[in-house]
């Protein structure tokens, strides 16, 4: 097995939103590269003790927690913790698991574009940028020693409609943070409660190194708009991200200086890509692990 | 690699862009404001987004990602995060050589561009795209001239091939439809320039003398269309 796969398998990715399957219900489905079978079990009685649910790859069970409204799963014999998201605890926010978009990209690609806010203008037009409002000003990047996660702060953007219940334009304030290397979330301005910030996260199914499931996931203040309304406005905006993300040449992401040209605005990509190379999370990447 | 056509110029109009493929390398050609034509490699250099998403505003191509903008020497000229910032001359697509000649755009992906010398006084009659190498796309076409070109009793002649241009001399059928392809002191020539788009796909741009008229246009379009399935019908046999 190469090194890049035995990494990868070490982490947790999401599989399945809670409910989504009917007990007795089952699905295909696949994780780096390895089929998978997700089977919801029919408990009859509530002193049984059988899971909710059951995965398996290649016959075998492998580990399975649920956290953020959704199923998730690790197929490595050494699991690392799966990373926090405090909010996911504050019960006053809505939580919108927002379901799931296919992409032919390297999972890492989805994660990367996913930080970045320069394509806004140009890919969200109207909503998330308009033009004249391009520039990137300057902002912080830097790496979370206790934790060991890429945080991107201070970022402030104009957007037309930053937000299922904007109205009008207003000045984003953006925070990042990639806590894995396929999952990141990010804080935002809301426009409902401008004191407090909006998180919606990017949780990356890797089914293999070229094609991903993408589980978007939120945890907004916002008691106007129903559920249907926010999933529409977050699948808009990843429709017009997967235009992108299934042309960008090479599919694979990659992670050494020289392949592609970046510019101050992608302060947060080469933190990431530095990040993942120095923590071997190869899979995905175009180079292979040296 | 040699010269290959990727498209006839009717079909590229000012401030449009569009994807050609040859010989497998995927290439954006576009045309600026002022009618300049380019071919590059499909691919922006900052994060690799496909070129042919991108939009025509003056002279520059942007890319459709985060508007980066190219002028026709290939330069990255403006960068929409950084308005202010001289983008580095490092900042560069890689350029094709590329073009146009009788009414076709034609592209060299690694050398001098060396277009087929055909007449000028021509007109753009279609491209048509055939599921085959190109190899068995020439050969149909060949078939089709000898055979039953353009009327059930025609003879058409192919009067020069290059590896990829027929150059057809039009049939002249007593009983012909078309008047003008009945003059034989005048004959309608045809051209069909083939672009090998891979392996298995192969365009064929088809051009014809200016004299030929519309109805002769329609007749060479649809003799196009039999010709392809000519074609995909004989690939297939094989498979």
């Amino acid at each position: 097995m190469n090194a890049a796969l035995e990494h990868a398998l070490q982490d947790w990715y999401p599989i399945a939103m809670l409910g989504e399957l009917a007990p007795g219900e089952r699905k295909q489905s696949r994780v780096l590269g390895i089929d998978v079978t997700v089977l919801a079990n029919d408990s009859a009685d509530e002193t049984d003790s059988t899971p909710p649910i059951t995965v398996r790859a290649e016959g075998a069970p492998v580990h399975v927690q649920q956290a953020f409204d959704h199923w998730w799963v690790c197929l490595g014999n050494a699991p690392k913790p799966l990373f926090s998201i405090e909010e996911a605890g504050e019960a006053d926010r809505r939580f919108v698991p927002c379901g799931v978009v296919r992409v032919a990209c390297s999972p890492l690609r989805a994660v990367e574009n996913f930080l970045d806010i320069a394509h806004f203008p140009f890919v969200h037009t109207g909503v998330l940028g308009a033009e004249p409002h391009t520039e990137v000003y300057k902002y912080d990047v830097k790496v979370d020693e206790t934790r060991d996660e890429v945080i991107a702060t201070n970022i402030k953007f104009y957007q037309p409609q930053a937000a299922k219940s904007a109205e009008g334009g207003i000045q984003t304030e953006y925070i990042y943070r990639v806590p894995a290397p396929m999952a990141a979330v990010l804080y935002k301005t809301c426009p409902l409660k401008p004191e407090a910030m909006d998180v919606i996260a990017l949780f990356v199914q890797p089914l293999d190194e070229q094609t991903c499931d993408v589980w978007p996931w939120m945890a907004l203040y916002d008691d106007t708009s129903t559920q249907a309304e926010l999933i529409q406005f977050q699948q808009l905006i990843f429709l017009q991200d997967r235009s992108i993300l299934e042309n960008q040449l090479p599919k694979k992401l990659p992670i050494d200086p020289g392949h592609e040209i970046p510019t101050k605005a992608d302060y947060t990509s080469v933190a990431y890509r530095r990040w993942l190379k120095k923590r071997g999370a190869y899979y995905g990447a175009l180079e292979a692990q040296p | 690699m040699t010269t290959q056509p990727v498209s006839l110029s009717r079909d590229l109009a000012e401030k449009q862009v569009m994807r050609a493929e040859l010989s497998d390398v995927d290439m954006a050609v576009w045309r600026s404001a002022s009618g300049v034509v380019s071919a590059w490699e499909n691919r922006c250099p900052h994060r690799g987004m496909r070129l042919s998403h991108g939009f025509v505003r003056g002279e520059s191509l942007a890319c459709a990602y985060h508007g980066w903008h190219y002028n026709c020497e290939g330069a990255c000229h403006y960068i929409p995060a950084h308005p202010e910032l001289e983008p580095p001359k490092t900042i560069k697509a890689n350029l094709y050589n590329v073009t146009e000649a009788s009414g076709i755009i034609w592209v060299n992906a690694v050398g001098t561009v060396s277009p087929v010398t055909l007449p000028s006084n021509t007109q753009a009659v279609r491209s048509v795209s055939v599921h085959c190498s190109l190899e068995i796309a020439a050969q149909a076409f060949k078939d089709y001239c000898s055979l039953s070109p353009i009327t059930a009793n025609t003879r058409t002649e192919v009067v020069s091939e290059s590896p990829y241009v027929l150059a057809l001399k039009a049939p002249l059928p007593a009983n012909s439809p078309t008047p003008s392809m009945q003059d034989k002191s005048n004959p309608v020539s045809v051209f069909i320039a083939l672009q090998r788009v891979n392996q298995t796909t192969t365009v064929a741009h088809i051009t014809a003398s200016e004299h030929a008229s519309e109805t002769d246009c329609i007749a060479l379009s649809r003799w196009a269309n039999k010709v392809r399935t000519h074609a995909e019908v004989s690939v297939g046999s094989t498979e």
